[in-house]
């Protein structure tokens, strides 16, 4: 090489050097998405299924609930929450039959088409989709009532005339039928009769005859559970001949279709053209049109614009999801603008957030912040069945639960690792659900050293020390927290109680591990949540009713509760509207568990959404997740603030580049004028 | 159990006694260790330190059960808990370096201005965490070579010297757990053993041992050739005798400069555990992990961070720059003198 | 040489089936199939749905003896879920994952692009900034540069490889904005920008190492007879380097590089995992963390075949570069 060679080669890297730090840039997508009404969105885990017989979590959700219509929906601005009519044209009131019986009428919208889908031609000549029936309805009803799918939604429908039955027929046919066994789910499903409940008169009418009384079971028709499934979709997804499953391919009636989905990284909704609110006659269905009554408080705030009232839906033509695993990259991007929409992570709330208003720094951005108390209860269990702290040692236990409750201070917990997101939970209930009792404020949970000491040595255990053994009493901490930051809050909580002199040994174990340990009873102390699926107090205490306990049934009872009088309340109580009788039966539960102390109750999360200025109509609807279709981006203010908060830094590249030269030049003059 | 790390203590005393009076006694390592003091003065001085702050916190003892010490009676404490008094010497939340007040909300601090690198999201001191991590460290690189080196050592020499079929299936052995990925390898230990320090370090072990084997079979193949060993075995010394006399002594320096290879390797290593969740408790990569979401807070939390990632640097380049040196010391390469 | 290769490969057929083995008892120890079934299916189900599963999955045989059978019935030892993983891994046929029942097979083949992306640039790269500077340094050797990039590449190894990643991602992700902070987008347009960050954190992060080696290499190299010959005869020093001592060093230097070459399917494990790139390395985390044995068997399977087939390819080179041990 000689000395011209090697000098071309140093110019040439130098100037590719320079190109590439002209050209950099972070950011993430396509250049043919600018201009465009896009949303983007991120999910962190990804969908399992999106059979919406089966499908039940979040994640699944943001598709299911925009894809998939239901009879029913939430009103999204209303709260607390109230159901309007989707595909059904009202929402019925229940009609009383003989025998106890209840029955609900649901009449369907006309011409209300599925998603073109290449599945119709099984039924269709020469079209590629079809008018949902209300047959339809009772195909998907049927496929929850069916044992074989493992429906999470199997037990809430039991009031419903026939429905263990058919399920149980089922089970039985394809046993001693091999032939029955072979054929199609509609098949075996009109064989065995259907379920006596669930009856369509025509097509456009369907009645739910209740055995019972349950006035909570419309809340069920707002979820994916019920929306129509066309048999075409489930008997052409089979997974044979390249085709997908149902459960990965979604064949709807909803404002949105799913365009792209690669579930581990990335998915996209495509706005739907034959949406029935797009079309006549159902153009002015609830549905169908933003609403007309806009509330004061939604557009002082800025998260509802006025001008939307009665305006057409859906406004965004594509909603595009990324998976982010890790939430700080994902907060991040969302600060550079990449993401439209986002929670807060708690490292940076307190840049974003101060006292309780958005920062100045944030508001300049023009960003807007929203809060929700999401209908959630996070809580520390005790093992009932355990004999140290269960009901086996009868009062002491109690003092010793209660000297427990008393010791933890809920509010420093939540500041140190939630920034204070929520409210202090006294009783299971979180507000917005009805028997909330804002007044109510539980004895044992005031944070008081003083008090905790004296009632542990009311159970007999002063200042910890277990006569028995003369030693601290020993008692464990059974979590599954694997990372050392998921583990600190437990340390808190360990460390409340080893303060009034208990000596806690907190046991960590992989999830699995931990579900074993529950299964055989081998645990004393766990923490856990609970999200209600609906807006109703049966869904929060039926976690406390003896028949779930884990002990008896492996159900969600986790703490292992059983008490009669509670769970006589809760029966009376469980399927009344909502009445005086009701709010009496609560607050005496509320009184017996405050002092059993199944529970200590920590907090109701509180749900902080952030977003940015060219976000419209937005408002956190915790409950559910079919909202895309209200709201609405603006493109050209996006691009321009994106370009102003992402313009790169160009200046240390030039510098490294101006090191370089300058450390090495010496040398190589060096090597020149020796060999000169 | 904290008598067994009082015993280890004990132990190790004795035995850094034991090597010192017999490495003094042969000149060949009398004049290599002073060589290596005369080059690398301050890097030993540095491991020093830290083997010193380590063995402060492996001696413990219980306090007896009274009045006075409620909150710390009952459980060992260390010397350097004794120090730094966890249990009343921390504050609420993060504060600052040497600051006077709490990071979030202004509100005065329990010890004003006594923090010097600050406290963590629990209120602990951000020096005291970092100290302890040194005994982690030092029980990761040391512990785990005390697993590895004798297991290596046995199966390499022996693989190295009998060779056939022994050989074959030491060789065998580890191609097989060589070509498992190691991180996989080493997720699976841990999870089948579970989480603890010991656990890690068995893990750790298992999965590192094979580097030193193959070295160990290399050399002994070498020297099983050389003239002074058959020499030996014509003078009718047995095989044992021969590895314990001549083979052992002249892969020591071998160890040795792999040992200290592998010790900042495994700590370095333990970083990356701490990131997926199977880390030790108490060690810096838990604190670095931790780091990752303090970084992302504005203002930047970095005091934690800067702890931890400093000591963990600093030990590692201590190390690395004694490894170098010794290897230049005593490598039959560039050696002048014959053993 | 063609005994050679077939002793080679037979020994190496043997290797698989002893990591095979081990495989299966470290997996097994670990968990159970009923753990498996119940992260796949959910916890509220009934125990006929995971009986049912683990029928469909084929978990539901006795891990390596059925009793069910005689002793002198070969199915007591081949209808075991030992000699089930045994004859599908030998036959390639991966099934489907435990934990979404998505194709394995489809999975590997989605996963190996983006990893490939990844692994070669980053390989590439490295190996070229690797021999540059440390033909750079050999050549300027004990001059100020030479102790400089010493001290640089001593300070730069003993930094842990985490810590490269959370302060690449920092500084040049958030506060320099030159690329995005994590993603990736098969699109050719803008691929790049996602990959230049883990590239470059992987290539700093390797390359302290790397020059320290080399240089080693390099440096015995130029003081063979040879170089003093070219030298002599009036080559300039650069040829000199390039030609010649690049060239003879190439022997051990290969032997560290095509070991290397297989796991570029496998993909970095942290880097794809930090920076969210869909590749072969993530899907094995992902199978970690949701206790995926099929998934996860085929992975490490894979692993230890490239990893065994890059030893032989070393031995092939080898024998090929060298003419020394070709004669041998």
């Amino acid at each position: 090489m000689r000395a011209g060679c090697l000098s071309r080669f140093l110019v040439l890297t130098a100037l590719a050097y320079c190109l590439a730090v002209a050209g950099c840039t972070n950011d993430p997508y396509p250049d043919s998405d600018r201009g465009e009404k896009v949303l983007y969105s991120a999910f962190s885990q990804p969908p399992k299924t999106l059979d919406p017989a089966v499908s039940y979590g979040a994640e699944e959700h943001v598709i299911t609930g925009n894809v998939y219509d239901t009879l029913l929906e939430y009103h999204y601005l209303e709260r607390p929450y109230r159901l309007i009519p989707g595909l059904a044209e009202a929402v019925p009131a229940a009609q009383p039959l003989p025998e106890g019986r209840q029955a609900y009428r649901f009449k369907l919208r006309p011409q209300v088409l599925f998603h073109t889908d290449p599945c119709f031609t099984l039924s269709q000549s020469g079209r590629q989709t079809r008018e949902v029936t209300a047959p339809d309805f009772a195909f998907a009803m049927m496929r929850v009532a069916d044992p074989a799918l493992n429906s999470p939604a199997i037990s809430s429908f039991a009031q419903i005339l026939g429905f263990a039955d058919f399920g149980k027929r089922l089970v039985e046919l394809r046993r001693a039928d091999a032939a029955f066994a072979a054929l199609t789910p509609r098949a075996q499903y009109a064989r065995a009769g259907g379920i006596a409940g669930i009856v369509a008169h025509g097509d456009h009418e369907l009645e739910i005859i209740l055995a019972e009384p349950n006035a909570q079971i419309l809340y069920w028709f707002a979820m994916p559970f019920t929306t129509p499934v066309a048999w075409e979709a489930v008997a052409y997804y089979n997974g044979r001949d390249g085709r997908p499953h149902f459960g990965d391919h979604a064949v709807g009636t909803g404002p949105y279709r799913l365009a792209l989905y690669e579930k581990q990284h990335r998915f996209t909704l495509e706005r739907n053209a034959a949406w029935y609110g797009s079309l006549p006659p159902n153009v002015e269905a609830p549905g169908a049109v933003f609403p007309k009554e806009i509330d004061a408080q939604d557009s002082a705030a800025g998260r509802i614009d006025a001008s939307y009232a009665g305006r057409q839906m859906p406004f965004v033509d594509r909603i595009k999801f990324y998976r982010e695993r890790e939430d700080i990259p994902l907060f991040n991007k969302f600060l550079q603008g990449y993401y439209d929409t986002g929670g807060i992570i708690k490292e940076s709330f307190d840049a974003v957030v101060q006292s309780g208003r958005l920062s100045p720094e944030m508001q300049a951005r023009g960003m807007r912040l929203d809060k929700e108390v999401e209908p959630t209860i996070f809580y520390v269990g005790f093992n009932m069945g355990d004999q140290v702290v269960g009901t086996a040692a009868g009062e002491r236990s109690r003092k010793l639960r209660q000297a427990m409750s008393v010791a933890v201070d809920a509010k420093q917990y939540l500041e140190l690792f939630f920034n204070g997101r929520g409210v202090l939970a006294q009783s299971p209930l979180p507000p917005g659900i009805f028997g909330y009792d804002a007044s109510y404020k539980n004895p044992f949970r005031l944070h008081d050293v003083a008090r905790a000491r004296q009632l542990l040595a009311e159970a007999g255990y002063k200042n910890g020390i277990d006569p028995a053994t003369e030693t601290r009493l020993k008692l464990t901490f059974d979590t599954y927290a694997t990372t050392a930051s998921s583990s600190l809050p437990l340390e808190f909580l360990a460390a409340a109680w080893r303060q009034i002199g208990l000596d806690i040994e907190i046991n960590s174990t992989t999830y699995n591990q931990f579900q074993d340990k529950v299964r055989r009873g081998a645990y004393q102390i766990f923490v856990w949540g609970w999200g209600a699926d609906f807006p109703d107090p049966e869904n929060f205490f039926f976690l406390l009713e003896c028949r779930n306990a884990r002990s008896k049934s492996g159900g969600p009872n986790t703490a292992d509760f059983c008490h009669a009088e509670f769970d006589r309340l809760y029966h009376e109580m469980k399927y009344r509207p909502n009445d005086a009788q009701r709010a009496d039966l609560i607050r005496r539960m509320v009184a017996i568990l405050e002092q059993e102390r199944p529970w200590i109750e920590l907090f109701h999360r509180e749900h902080y959404t952030l977003s940015h200025a060219w976000l419209v109509n937005s408002k956190p609807m915790g409950i559910s997740h079919a909202a895309y279709k209200y709201k609405d981006v603006r493109p050209e203010l996006r691009a321009n603030l994106r370009a102003e908060w992402n313009a790169p830094v160009r200046w240390p590249l030039y510098l490294v580049l101006i090191l370089v030269v300058a450390a090495t030049v010496p040398a190589v003059r060096t090597y020149y004028r020796e060999r000169l | 159990m904290h008598w067994v790390s009082n015993a280890i203590v004990v132990l190790l005393a004795a035995g850094a006694v034991w090597v010192a009076r017999y490495a003094a006694r042969d000149r060949f390592w009398r004049e290599n260790a002073a060589q290596l003091w005369r080059r690398r003065r301050l890097a030993i001085v540095v491991v020093a330190v830290y083997v010193f702050i380590a063995l402060l916190d492996s001696i413990s003892w219980i306090d007896p059960a009274s009045e006075a010490n409620a909150l710390t009676s009952g459980r060992p404490r260390t010397i350097i808990d004794r120090i730094f008094r966890p249990e009343t010497f921390k504050e609420a939340s993060y504060s600052a370096p040497l600051a006077r007040v709490a990071f979030y909300g202004g509100q005065p601090l329990a010890h004003p201005g006594a923090h010097l690198l600050g406290t963590d999201l629990l209120g602990r001191d951000v020096v005291y965490r970092t100290l302890k991590g040194a005994r982690v460290a030092l029980l990761i690189g040391g512990l785990t070579s005390l697993v590895v080196i004798p297991i290596a050592l046995l199966f390499g020499v022996s693989a190295g010297y009998w060779g056939r079929r022994i050989d074959d299936a030491v060789f065998f052995a580890m191609t097989v757990l060589a070509s498992v990925p190691s991180l996989l390898l080493l997720i699976a230990l841990i999870m089948v053993l579970g989480k603890g320090t010991v656990q890690v370090c068995v893990a750790l072990g298992v999965t590192g041992w094979v580097h030193f084997c193959r070295i160990a079979r290399g050399e002994t193949l070498k020297l099983r050739e050389a003239d002074f060993v058959a020499a030996a075995r014509a003078l009718g010394v047995s095989d044992v005798g021969i590895i314990r006399r001549h083979i052992l002594p002249n892969i020591a320096h071998l160890i040795i400069i792999t040992f200290a290879l592998s010790f900042t390797a495994l700590v370095l290593s333990e970083t990356i555990l701490s990131y997926l969740g199977i880390g030790l408790e108490g060690s810096w990569g838990q604190m670095i992990d931790q780091a990752r979401n303090e970084l992302s807070r504005t203002p930047i939390i970095w005091w934690n961070l800067a702890g931890a990632s400093i000591a963990l640097f600093t030990l590692v380049l201590a190390v690395n720059v004694i490894a170098d040196a010794m290897r230049d010391i005593i490598d039959p390469r560039t050696r002048r003198e014959e053993r | 040489m063609a005994a050679y290769l077939l002793r080679r490969v037979g020994y190496g057929f043997l290797t698989v089936l002893g990591v095979l083995f081990l495989l299966f008892v470290l997996f097994f120890a670990v968990t159970n199939p009923d753990d498996i079934a119940r992260k796949a299916v959910g916890e509220r189900a009934r125990p006929e749905v995971y009986a049912q599963w683990k029928i469909n999955h084929g978990y539901d045989k006795p891990l390596f003896l059925n009793r069910d059978f005689a002793g002198s019935d070969a199915r007591r030892y081949t209808d075991t879920l030992l000699a089930e993983h045994y004859r599908r891994m030998l036959t390639f046929d991966f099934g489907r994952s435990d934990a979404d029942d998505s194709s394995i097979a489809k999975r590997l083949w989605d996963g190996a692009g983006p990893s490939l992306t990844l692994t070669v640039p980053l390989f590439a790269l490295g190996l070229v900034a690797g021999i540059a500077l440390a033909l750079f340094v050999a050549f300027f050797r004990e001059t100020y540069i030479d102790r400089a990039v010493l001290v640089l590449c001593m300070l730069t190894m003993s930094v842990a490889s985490l810590l490269y990643i959370i302060a690449g991602q920092y500084l040049i992700g958030m506060l320099l904005k030159w690329f995005p902070i994590s993603g990736f987008d098969p699109n050719p347009a803008i691929a790049a920008r996602f990959l230049a960050l883990p590239v470059l954190v992987g290539v700093i992060s390797g390359l302290g190492a790397d020059v320290r080696f080399l240089r080693t290499v390099f440096i015995e190299e130029m003081s063979r007879d040879y170089v003093r010959t070219a030298r002599a005869k009036g080559c300039g020093d650069a040829r000199v380097m390039v030609r010649h001592v690049l060239r003879n060093a190439l022997i051990p230097i290969l032997t560290n590089v095509v070991v290397q070459i297989p796991f570029l399917f496998t993909g970095a494990l942290l880097l794809e995992s930090f920076f969210g790139i869909p590749g072969l390395g993530a899907l094995t985390v992902e199978a970690i963390q949701g206790n995926d044995f099929s998934t996860l068997r085929t992975m490490v399977y894979l692993g230890a075949l490239l990893f065994i087939i890059g030893q032989i390819l070393t031995d092939i080179s080898y024998a090929l570069a060298d003419p020394r041990v070709r004669l041998s």
